[in-house]
């Protein structure tokens, strides 16, 4: 296996994943939600979003919002996480590129 | 365990910020000395996986769920705690302003936790192991105690922020991790670290391989 050999492995067990997160995923609030729902929102995911909406020193849109196209469904949180590791792939080899480029010459 | 905006004062932000822009600043260095052409395919390939595999909520008990950093996988791999600290940051760039996974003024916050805390926790955790235990062992601990701690440190992060009680903070936190920990950190750092091992031994970094000296 090359070079490339790496990369394309990684990339093909990357992209099966990104396919299968979406119906995979536990829909439930991870351990820092969990914890936001229950100490300051005193057990309602309503009353801690109001309360930290409150505290939002910007306002910033995010395009993918929780891995999801608007309106897309499913098939939309796969296309979101697969753009994402596409993404990762181009920044961290683009990365890697310039800093081994600074290095050899 | 993204903190999102909100969660943390400007102020005490701009302080996880500069922490986390030092150890950024030495990841790059770290990267432009030790980082060949066979490192950067293992860093892109990882890159890719910690983000899809972070999209991949795992159920634990309590209605709650959790995912793997993949900090301790990294440095481990990479044989850099500085390793992790360059690969969290570009997922948790990615995360924070493409996603909305985590906050944007709380970035730096995020990266000191998952990628120097889990990281340094990580590589140092595993190299103190991997000659008593062996690379599997010391491997899962490592991934373990990895995300253990840096749920501790985010929970002390809250209390400052005034957001989490301390107690009620560290209790929690630590009691979700623990159990996240053993599937979510523990396991696929082994399993991967594992399968690694079998087909591809050389690009592993040489210093994670039991019997060699470990220099930071």
């Amino acid at each position: 296996m090359s070079k490339n050999g790496i990369i394309i492995a990684g990339a093909v067990t990357a992209i099966i994943i990104s396919v299968l997160a979406p119906f995979m995923a536990s829909s439930n609030p991870d351990g820092l939600d969990k914890n936001l729902i229950n100490l300051i929102g005193g057990g309602s995911e309503e009353h801690a979003e109001e309360i930290i909406g409150e505290r939002m020193p910007i306002e910033y849109n995010a395009p993918m919002p929780d891995y999801s196209i608007e309106g897309m469904g499913k098939p939309g949180e796969v296309g979101a996480i697969v753009a994402g590791t596409i993404l990762m792939l181009g920044i961290s080899l683009s990365l890697g590129k310039v800093l081994v480029k600074k290095q050899g010459t | 365990m993204h903190i999102g905006d909100g969660l943390i004062p400007l102020g005490q932000s701009v302080i996880y910020w500069l922490i986390a822009l030092v150890f950024i600043v030495k990841s790059l260095e770290w990267a432009r000395k030790d980082m060949d052409e066979m490192k950067v395919p293992m860093l892109a390939a990882l890159a890719a996986g910690i983000f899809a595999i972070q999209a991949m909520n795992i159920p634990i008990p309590w209605g709650t769920s959790g995912h793997m950093m993949g900090a301790a996988l990294a440095a481990i791999i990479l044989g850099s705690p500085f390793a992790a600290v360059l690969l969290l940051t570009l997922v948790l760039v990615v995360q924070g302003v493409v996603f909305a996974d985590g906050g944007i003024t709380v970035m730096g916050a995020n990266i000191v936790n998952m990628g120097v805390v889990g990281g340094f926790i990580g590589f140092y955790s595993y190299n103190s192991l991997k000659n008593s235990i062996g690379m599997t062992a010391a491997s899962f601990a490592a991934g373990w105690l990895s995300i253990f701690i840096t749920a501790l440190v985010c929970a002390i992060q809250m209390y400052l922020a005034g957001t989490f009680p301390l107690r009620e903070g560290l209790l929690f936190m630590g009691l979700y991790h623990a159990v996240i920990g053993v599937v979510g950190e523990g396991a696929i750092t082994a399993i991967a670290l594992n399968r690694i091992m079998a087909v591809r031994p050389d690009v592993v970094s040489e210093k994670s391989v039991p019997g060699v000296g470990v220099a930071a």
